[in-house]
């Protein structure tokens, strides 16, 4: 399915469920994520840790809400419990199944997102596995020139404050060398049209949800 | 083909007081199709002048005025995309000129800039790729590559662009020999079918045959002239013999049995890697092999199975900072290792942490400042200063220290000829009075063999003493 699509999808059921108070739908759409992300055959560690991100956040806003709300607020407690399930596991379904280089590039070209944004976030994501290794490299070097560095040093944000510029300049200048510059138009290599079908499914979920809060089964 | 030609080109470096000259009033035209090397000291401002052609300022720094003409039109007058397919350019440090995470991705991406439909793509990736030789490396991480793979994916990405003139800032500075020679005779193929070629580069090694018109910059002026031979002939005479180290000697660093991968390459597996103390050892390999990986292993940046042993303490069991300041690395990239703002604050802080203060007296360092020509720079911001004057602040801030091994990671690359001389007589010099050992890659062959006691050669995932170069 077309990542565009993927993620309007999720906006508009957590927008939706951000106004809403049925337990049920926030449920049925844990578990429906959890159905789509099974066919999706996603590894069990990744299953585990969207199962687990959650857990703090909902006991948090379920305990303030159970214990020191007001008015109808042991359901309340609970709507904010699920809905908190329902958030991470609708984005679960985007994230875990879908590439961040699909996701932008197709926001790109469907939602004509502009070039200089999803280049500078997609070279900001390839840059990510690099700091962890950078500012261990930083505190060795220092470590060799006898200083060291904590984390609480001003030094070290200095390094990587420097680090991180040269790196956007060099970028910035690659990128210009290879002939990319702002707001100019560009073709796709991999086009990311959206078929009907595509269009068809979204609105049946959208659909099925309003029918749902319409006529729903439980509260 | 695309003509070039400056008139009364001036480029000016901005600083908080005043504008500083890099190059003054150059007029050239260029000859097309045409081979050009462009030499110079270092921080004489080659790589100033390539970005300047290249149409980089002065949005990324320096201020240009006079004009360059491309194709009788001042470049100023063209669009980024209407630039890139006249000129492209090769970038001095392989890891920083790309956006993406493969090749074939940056290769795309360029592309997809200049506008072409996904079958003209597909056709020239695979021609580009193909012609650079690097057809198995479309799919790799960009980031896994060596230094001289980078510049071979740089290239095909100019070549997928069809970039009429290919300027290349000593691309060849982290490149091995042989990787080397290959390029440059893809160059001058490339001339054959066209292409006008700038090139700057301090090695001269391999240039001679393929008659290059030769350009200096003397005085902030670039100028036109002739090829000598006498100029060629220091770097064509690479032939050195080395003994191999005695049963007896005294090890410094061991490693008995040591596996070192990255990705899922496997790069090294030796059985007896041994590193002789108080001697100093060159250590060459071709491009990829894994020789600044060895480097991280032995400092603790890299992961590896096995076991190290410095002294016969198993380096594991040795606290990092404590280590740190026993085996010491000068990194590949100089701005790595300073702390502080100008030369000379960096200066006073080694000698805090020095081993042997005594060496270095005020007196001492003057004249190791004038020896290496940045006796006026005392009050300069580091981050200024060019990447030749970056390489010897560093190595010489790291002599300071004295640790009693000293790694040296391709430190000579961007300096010229004088300067690898005068800085390896230093290191030479300083790491003998301070009893450091010494274990240095480099490409750069040119007038070093004979600082050396031993040479190690790392390929086919070992490494072994031999003799010849």
């Amino acid at each position: 399915m077309n990542a565009s699509v993927k993620l309007g999808i999720v906006l508009l059921l957590s927008l939706e469920i951000s106004f809403t108070k049925s337990i049920s739908l926030n449920c049925l759409l844990v578990i429906s994520s959890l159905i789509y992300l099974l066919g999706k055959k996603i590894n069990l560690k990744n299953f585990i840790y969207t199962a687990c991100i959650p857990l703090l956040p909902a006991f948090g806003s379920w305990s303030s809400i159970y214990f020191y709300g007001t008015g109808d607020n042991h359901h309340m407690a609970w709507v904010m419990f699920s809905r908190i399930f329902a958030y991470v596991w609708l984005g679960a379904t985007l994230t875990l199944t879908t590439h961040i280089d699909e996701i932008l590039k197709a926001l790109e070209q469907n939602v004509k997102l502009p070039n200089t944004f999803v280049y500078g976030m997609l070279a900001a994501f390839n840059f990510i596995p690099k700091i962890g290794q950078e500012i261990k490299t930083i505190k060795i070097a220092a470590q060799m020139r006898g200083v060291t560095l904590h984390f609480w040093s001003p030094q070290i944000f200095f390094k990587a404050i420097l680090t991180s510029l040269r790196w956007s300049n060099n970028l910035a200048q690659a990128m210009t060398s290879h002939g990319f510059s702002e707001g100019a138009p560009r073709t796709y290599y991999q086009v990311m049209p959206i078929p009907t079908w595509n269009m068809g499914v979204a609105l049946c979920i959208i659909l099925i949800v309003q029918l749902y809060l319409m006529y729903p089964l439980w509260p | 083909m695309t003509s070039l030609a400056l008139s009364n080109l001036t480029i000016e470096y901005p600083t908080e007081h005043q504008n500083i000259s890099v190059i003054t009033d150059t007029s050239l035209t260029f000859v097309e199709p045409s081979f050009n090397l462009l030499i110079g000291p270092s921080g004489s401002g080659k790589s100033t002048f390539l970005k300047a052609l290249a149409g980089l300022y002065p949005e990324y720094g320096s201020n240009v005025t006079g004009t360059i003409l491309l194709d009788d039109q001042p470049i100023t007058t063209y669009s980024i995309q209407q630039r890139t397919k006249k000129i492209g350019m090769l970038f001095q440090n392989p890891s920083e000129q790309f956006a993406m995470t493969t090749p074939l991705h940056e290769i795309i991406f360029t592309l997809e800039n200049l506008s072409l439909t996904a079958s003209e793509i597909d056709e020239r990736a695979q021609y580009a790729l193909a012609f650079v030789g690097i057809s198995h490396l479309a799919h790799r991480q960009l980031k896994t590559l060596s230094g001289g793979e980078a510049q071979k994916v740089a290239l095909a990405v100019v070549l997928a662009m069809q970039s009429d003139i290919i300027l290349l800032d000593e691309p060849f500075a982290s490149v091995d020999p042989l990787a080397r020679l290959d390029l440059l005779t893809k160059l001058k193929e490339l001339v054959k079918r066209g292409h006008t070629i700038i090139i700057s580069d301090h090695d001269l090694a391999g240039y001679q045959n393929l008659a290059p018109n030769l350009f200096a910059i003397e005085a902030h002026q670039v100028k036109k002239i002739t090829p000598a031979p006498a100029l060629f002939k220091p770097f064509n005479t690479l032939q050195a013999n080395f003994t191999l180290p005695p049963a007896n000697a005294e090890i410094v660093l061991n490693a008995p049995s040591l596996q070192i991968t990255t990705g899922q390459t496997k790069l090294l597996a030796t059985e007896n890697f041994n590193l002789l103390k108080n001697k100093m050892t060159l250590l060459t390999g071709p491009n990829g092999v894994g020789k600044s990986t060895l480097f991280g292993a032995l400092t603790k940046l890299h992961p590896y199975t096995g076991s190290i042993f410095y002294l016969d303490q198993n380096i594991k069991k040795i606290k990092t900072p404590q280590y740190a300041r026993q085996v010491a690395l000068i990194f590949q990239q100089a701005e790595m290792q300073f702390l502080k703002m100008t030369l000379k604050e960096e200066l006073e802080l080694s000698l805090k942490y020095a081993n042997y203060p005594e060496l270095w007296s005020e007196t001492k360092l003057t004249e190791v400042l004038a020896f290496l020509n940045m006796a006026e720079m005392q009050d300069h911001i580091i981050y200024q200063l060019s990447g030749g004057q970056k390489k010897k602040l560093q190595i010489l801030i790291m002599l300071i220290i004295g640790t009693p091994v000293l790694l040296l990671d391709e430190p000579l690359a961007g300096l010229d000829l004088a300067s690898v001389d005068r800085i390896m007589s230093l290191i030479k010099q300083m790491t003998r009075k301070q009893n450091q050992t010494v274990l240095m890659i480099s490409h750069q062959l040119t007038g070093i063999p004979d600082y050396f006691d031993y040479h190690l050669v790392f390929n086919h995932q070992s490494i072994t003493y031999e003799e010849v170069l």
